[in-house]
């Protein structure tokens, strides 16, 4: 296995973990206002319609996770894989997705 | 072509359903005999279907994205009217997995690529979680698409 490989889990968790926070504090690198199709940088606020932030949520964590594989890549060139980080954390990320968007369900 | 894309994106949907269901079976219940249809569904290759999923996974995730502005615009205002909110929130919910299962993809790939004991507890894991995004996305999906007859609206 090359080493680039070696960092998938990693890849997996940052990923999960990244894109939940954006979620929850909305580091959208961009936002979409699909009524009027119009693009705008960061997090904007309504232009006309309503705006959407998913797209720029999944650059961010795309973004991140890269950035922390980078990171990560000559820490884990001699050690064995770490297979558990790539199912744990996302695992506990989707469970806290039922927590975070409770509120649909409770009014 | 909304229309079009969203009949593309829920066939696409059931392909994939269908090719990771069969895989996490074959996983966790695996059989040597292909006697009989129980035994032959549960002993295929699993490996087999790893790339075909990917594929699917990426290309109904990107349909559904590409499809997504007009359920913000038009779909959800009018759940929202109609103070459907677990409708809402289910369709969030599934915005939530879908994303997180595409950056899941690599780690899938890795631990079916190539199959080492120390990754076994792995593999078998992030096939049943794709297993349940799909399902969960797939539910969620279809009942929203017909969530004016199923609440009789």
């Amino acid at each position: 296995m090359n080493n680039i490989e070696k960092t998938f889990p990693v890849f997996s968790a940052a990923f999960a973990l990244i894109y939940i926070v954006s979620v929850e504090l909305n580091w959208a690198l961009f936002t979409y206002h699909p009524k009027i199709k119009q693009f705008g940088w960061l997090v904007e606020p309504s232009r006309d319609g309503p705006p959407m932030y998913w797209y720029g949520w999944l650059l961010t964590s795309t973004l991140g996770a890269t950035a922390v594989s980078v990171i990560a890549w000559p820490l884990l060139r001699n050690r064995p894989t770490q297979y558990w980080l790539g199912w744990t954390v996302p695992l506990v990320v989707m469970v806290s997705v039922f927590y975070f968007f409770r509120d649909f369900f409770l009014r | 072509m909304a229309t079009f894309l969203v009949i593309l994106h829920g066939l696409l949907a059931v392909a994939l359903l269908g090719s990771i269901t069969h895989q996490a079976v074959a996983v966790t219940w695996p059989s040597k005999s292909k006697v009989g249809f129980s035994n032959a569904y549960r002993a295929v290759s699993s490996r087999v279907y790893v790339n075909a999923n990917i594929v699917l996974f990426i290309v109904v995730a990107a349909l559904g994205g590409w499809i997504y502005p007009i359920y913000r615009v038009w779909v959800r205002t009018y759940l929202e009217n109609a103070r459907l909110f677990s409708a809402v929130g289910s369709f969030e919910i599934k915005e939530q997995f879908i994303s997180i299962g595409l950056g899941m993809l690599p780690f899938y790939w890795l631990v079916w690529r190539r199959p080492e004991p120390a990754g076994q507890s792995a593999r078998t894991a992030v096939t049943l979680m794709f297993c349940f995004i799909v399902w969960f996305g797939f539910l969620v999906g279809h009942i929203l698409n017909n969530v004016r007859g199923l609440f009789g609206l």
